[in-house]
């Protein structure tokens, strides 16, 4: 049973679990225990599994290891260690590795220094990619008592019968940063390796899982202990810590008027107040959504106010390790001022103390903003202080909405990949590797794992099908086949002599990327964008790269060239980029805002011109009752008044704001490029808006044989038709109902067939799979290689068989874990059954909640001027169009 | 099927020309042994080729009662060596062609048919080492330009040319294609597309392919034609030059 605890022990009770030299040196060194280590001290002496959520730097590695350290402590003083691993410890990050290697023999060796008997000494080794192989050997010989290791490194160990030996005494497995494993395949690889684990040492062991928070929380706990061989859910007590810190945040404006500001006012306010911040504390984090957008606030930062390398610095994941290490190494030792980063510095890297975190635009979850301001602020005792500076005045919804929510303890929900068959594939063969499996012991084993407790035994069998060759003819399968499987018998084992070596050089989730150089005609070098982004280029597209424009012109073996195009407008969004999508949850709450908050705008909404003066200069002041909700919410003044003028624009102009039950759609006209636009106003997330565009989209091309152009954003998706094509309410009303009786599944599946991105997909289930190797008798094989024939491959495979369990696999991830096919179908439902209400309205200018759409809502940390030039001339219009109706 | 010369046709939506007056089918660039090849690299594809390239051969025969074949070179993968899986693709494709009733086996050396001389005997079939005239028509692979100047109309492959194509919703998609026109010197051409089920070519509308040999020095690459195959129908196009504006 998973059991959610709400009543700390004692700090008597707690210390009391401990070994008494454990305790001795805990107590010198943090007085007291932490909350989540008074739920964790006994509940692991207790041997529960245990599931202990909160925020980075509150002692979440020391409340699983005081405890761990304290019963191996009592075997080393009754000189019973063997030569035997207890403990394994997992994290997704070599860095945090090492951070807590060093932690680990720091009180070790204090302790023992202090101890005058002799006694077998707790060791703690370490193994991950980058151990040199003479360390490695000598972990085989002499094992340490607890082994610090990344997912893949385990999965290598779990093949390696010397190294099993030493684990037949396993008593712990901790998993950190759970919150980064379980929402993605990496996490559900690492699943599969622990039930194989359990199967090989033959016992259980203790479970504990660490990380930031998660909802829903249970389901992350089901993450971390799987089910028995039964099919009953271990049991697993959960702490939720996170909230016993305190949160101080608030959502900024970085001007009183966002809406008529100047770029450069904005521009100028954001820095200045940044620096203010800064200035005002010895270290700040400010998190950036995008790399680009952390090199530009460094950049800017520095020149306007003066600050040296020594002083503040940028950390990315493109920078080099060197760099990333050098800038960790200085924050440790409190020497930076500020630092600035895309995520890198989300995880639970040890960074020393920071006192406030900015976060620049919205970082699109609850959770995440949680994370992310919870990084400031020493231990439990002081609170978290940060501030979210919003770009824009859909941001500004976004932000205030999101910060209230965290206030509100709504978290947006994490999704485990469930039932993912290429990461089983690489299992399976590991397992083969191993010893013989009778079919049915080894499914039982599987379906241990809690993303694969619903395996469906068909996709079961055919994985072993395509594993042991037998989609080929007999004469190839000597070359094919990976594992030895015996369909009437029910065996399988291993097969091939180059197989385990296979499994070495190919194991692990995390695909390789092409990116393609993007040139001058000249062959200047100007950045790199992703192959699929390229796939969706025509020549003449504009777009932005590293804040500049411009046009494409062709492409040509991986390289795109390119000619500048400053002062255009971009015709393609870059959402391809590595922003997030909104999440779900979020996005329902900013509905359900705008529901309440409209309604209280609405109470003073009248036409008047006194209004519309104001409302043009943004000075209208809120009614009694939108202050009442605006008082209650995490923002700043400016932001209040912008939130308020903003929602009565809409309302005056279009006499609807969309909400999470009622969705707008909006029927109007690009004057520039003189197409019609269809605005859905579905506020869902992209994941949800890019299956549902696709699906309006494939409808509107066929009902009338035309051209369509998608734009898709968090808050809705534009489609765009010619001139000459103009659909009606009514035929969008017949869309809706159509949709409704149509197979979606088969809709898309026949929609996306043929894309980059199916062909991307499928090159990275290919290579989990072992079908494409990214490494093959020791020689490496290039991305683009594997390109090239994935395409290949895709087609042969959709002839052979449309079940193909990599096939399946390829569709499973883009419409359950890229898109959300399955709440996209619950929405169309509602339409079609009126649990979600829907206006269709017609008007020559797009309404003001529409602008954002229109000119690429993803907005990045500073504005682009030509977007924003557009954005102003809309908002000239709805005003100049306001006046008239009010005279 | 679309006559692109006089008496010179596609046949059905295939990557196979058809000239009446040779009765003669005319393919390029099969690249047999692929999966084999591709295996040793680690790449795992199912064996769809051979089986392709037969069943696109037997309609074709079917359709048009030709009794000669011409590969216009690249009939194998390997540059180095010949490699087993081609070498028992290759028999098994021309006993195939004897069910066929095909009587004429011509073969044109492509930059992949190193070692290919071998062949020639045993399997009873003429290998030509660059190029080859029949009646007026010049075969070569096109890899480097025809040494002679005879022949009114010139065949050749090796470029693999596809066209990308964007379809309602803006995504695109590649279609293999053939290519023709007239040369510089007034000669007609025709570019085959690849037989080879798994290669997809590259887009001549997108890509800029202009200064390969044939190209910079013989024909101008946006005045060809446009002929699109998907295996069941072929479509014209119009010119390069056209695909490319309406991108």
């Amino acid at each position: 049973m998973i059991r959610v605890l709400d009543r700390q022990f004692s700090v008597e009770e707690s210390l009391d679990s401990l070994n008494l030299f454990i305790r001795k040196w805990f107590v010198s060194r943090y007085k007291e225990p932490s909350p989540p280590q008074r739920y964790s001290f006994k509940l692991i002496k207790e041997k529960k599994n245990i599931l202990v959520t909160a925020p980075t730097g509150s002692g979440k590695t020391f409340s699983a290891f005081m405890a761990v350290l304290s019963d191996l402590m009592n075997m080393s003083l009754a000189n019973q260690l063997e030569e035997k691993v207890y403990c394994i410890y997992v994290s997704p990050l070599r860095a945090l590795n090492n951070d807590i290697y060093r932690n680990l023999n720091e009180p070790l060796s204090e302790i023992y220094s202090d101890l005058s008997i002799d006694v077998k000494k707790i060791t703690v080794g370490i193994r991950t990619g980058d151990t040199p192989t003479s360390e490695r050997q000598k972990h085989i010989a002499h094992p340490p008592n607890i082994l610090v290791t990344t997912p893949e490194s385990l999965a290598i160990l779990l093949n390696s019968p010397r190294f099993m030996e030493n684990l037949k005494d396993l008593k712990y497995f901790i998993i950190d940063e759970l919150h980064e494993l379980a929402n993605n395949k990496r996490g559900v690889h690492l699943s599969l390796s622990i039930e194989r684990l359990a199967e090989a040492v033959g016992h259980d062991f203790i479970r504990i899982g660490m990380g930031a928070t998660l909802h829903p929380i249970e389901d992350a706990a089901r993450f971390l202990v799987g089910y028995d061989r039964k099919g009953k859910e271990r049991d697993c007590d959960v702490v939720d810590a996170t909230w016993n810190k305190k949160l101080q945040f608030v959502a900024m404006s970085p001007v009183k008027d966002i809406m008529n500001a100047k770029d450069e006012e904005i521009e100028n306010s954001l820095y200045s107040t940044m620096n203010s911040i800064i200035k005002k504390n010895s270290t700040t984090l400010i998190f950036t959504n995008t790399r680009s957008g952390t090199e530009r606030v460094v950049y800017n930062l520095a020149k306007r106010y003066k600050y040296g390398n020594e002083h503040i610095a940028a950390h990315h994941g493109s920078l080099s390790r060197d760099t990333r290490l050098g800038v960790e190494e200085m924050l440790k030792k409190g020497k930076l001022k500020c630092v600035v980063s895309s995520t890198s510095l989300e995880l639970g890297i040890d960074i020393g103390s920071i006192d406030n975190v900015i976060q620049l635009g919205s970082p699109k979850s609850v959770a995440r903003v949680v994370q992310r301001i919870g990084r400031s602020g020493h231990g439990f005792g002081n609170p978290a202080i940060g501030e979210v500076i919003v770009t824009n005045r859909d941001d500004l919804v976004e932000c205030s909405v999101m910060l209230d929510s965290a206030v509100k303890r709504h978290l947006d929900s994490f999704n485990t990949p469930k039932n993912a068959l290429d990461v089983l594939c690489q299992h399976i063969v590991g397992m083969a590797l191993n010893r013989k499996w009778d079919v049915e012991e080894a499914y039982e084993t599987i379906r241990c794992s809690y993303p694969y407790h619903t395996l469906d035994k068909q996709d079961y069998f055919a994985v072993l099908r395509y594993l042991s060759g037998m989609y080929v003819g007999l004469e190839s399968r000597r070359v094919y086949a990976k594992i030895w499987y015996d369909e009437k018998e029910k065996v399988f084992g291993r097969r091939g002599k180059l197989t385990k070596l296979i499994y070495y050089l190919n194991l692990g989730t995390i695909p390789d990327e092409v990116s393609v150089d993007v040139v001058t005609k000249e062959n200047k070098h100007i950045g790199n964008i992703e192959e699929e982004f390229l796939a969706r280029l025509k020549p003449g597209d504009i777009f932005v790269l590293g804040g500049r424009v411009y046009r494409f012109e062709y492409s040509r073996v991986m390289k795109a060239y390119v000619s500048d195009a400053s002062g255009m407008a971009p015709t393609i969004p870059p959402w391809y980029s590595e922003q997030l999508p909104l999440t779900y949850e979020l996005a329902i709450n900013i509905g359900r805002f705008r529901a309440e908050f409209t309604e209280a705008v609405s109470k003073s909404a009248k036409k008047e011109k006194k209004l519309i003066s104001k409302l043009s200069r943004n000075t209208l002041e809120a009614n009694k009752d939108a202050k009442k909700i605006l008082d209650s919410m995490p923002m700043d003044d400016n932001a209040k008044n912008s939130m308020f003028n903003y929602f009565m624009e809409q309302l005056l102009f279009a006499g609807y704001v969309p909400n999470d039950r009622f969705m707008l759609i909006e029927q109007s006209v690009d004057e520039e490029s003189e197409r019609n636009l269809i605005i859905f106003h579905s506020l869902y997330g992209r994941r949800i808006n890019d299956a549902m565009s696709r699906l309006f989209g494939i409808k509107i091309a066929d009902m009338h044989d035309t051209e369509v152009g998608v734009n898709i954003t968090d808050n809705g998706f534009v489609i765009m038709t010619p001139e000459d094509v103009r659909i009606t309410g009514k035929e969008i009303h017949a869309i809706i109902q159509e949709l409704g009786r149509s197979d979606l599944y088969k809709m898309l599946r026949e929609n996306i067939r043929r894309t980059e991105m199916m062909k991307r997909r499928f090159r990275h289930c290919a290579a989990r799979s072992f079908m494409i190797l990214r490494n093959y008798r020791g020689i490496k094989i290039g991305v683009r290689r594997q390109h090239v024939n994935s395409q290949a491959i895709l087609k042969a495979v959709e002839e052979m068989d449309p079940n193909f369990p990599i096939l399946k696999e390829t569709y499973r991830e883009i419409f359950d874990d890229l898109m959300d096919l399955p709440r996209t179908t619950g929405i169309i439902k509602g339409l079609v059954e009126g649990s979600i209400d829907y206006k269709v309205i017609t008007s020559d200018i797009p309404s003001p909640f529409s602008h954002m759409m229109l000119t690429f809502g993803e907005a990045d940390v500073i504005m682009m001027s030509d977007r924003r030039r557009h954005l102003k001339e809309l908002r000239k219009q709805v005003l100049a169009k306001l006046k008239e109706m009010s005279k | 099927m679309i006559e692109l010369y006089k008496g010179v046709y596609v046949v059905e939506g295939m990557p196979v020309l058809f000239i009446k007056k040779l009765n003669a089918l005319v393919c390029s660039d099969l690249h047999l042994g692929y999966e084999g090849v591709m295996a040793d690299r680690g790449i795992f594809l199912p064996k769809t080729n051979l089986a392709k390239i037969k069943e696109t051969l037997k309609k074709s025969t079917e359709i048009t009662g030709a009794k000669k074949l011409i590969i216009d070179g690249d009939i194998k993968n390997e540059f180095s060596k010949v490699h087993m899986e081609e070498f028992n693709e290759f028999r098994e494709l021309v006993s195939f062609l004897k069910e066929l009733d095909i009587e004429e086996l011509h073969l044109v050396k492509g930059n992949h048919d190193n070692f290919i001389d071998r062949f020639e005997r045993p399997f009873g079939i003429k290998i030509y080492r660059q190029e080859f005239l029949l009646k007026d028509v010049l075969f070569f692979h096109g890899e480097e330009l025809p040494a002679s100047d005879e022949g009114k109309l010139l065949v050749m492959g090796h470029l693999h040319p596809a066209v990308g194509i964007f379809n309602k919703l803006g995504v695109k998609e590649k279609v293999k294609c053939f290519l023709y026109g007239k040369m510089a010197d007034k000669r007609d051409i025709i570019i085959l597309p690849a037989m080879n089920y798994f290669s997809e070519g590259i887009e001549v509308n997108i890509s800029n392919i202009d200064d390969t040999p044939v190209f910079r020095r013989m024909l101008n690459l946006m005045d060809m034609n446009v002929v699109g195959i998907d295996y069941t129908e072929a479509v014209k196009f119009g010119s390069v030059r056209e695909l490319a504006d309406i991108l």
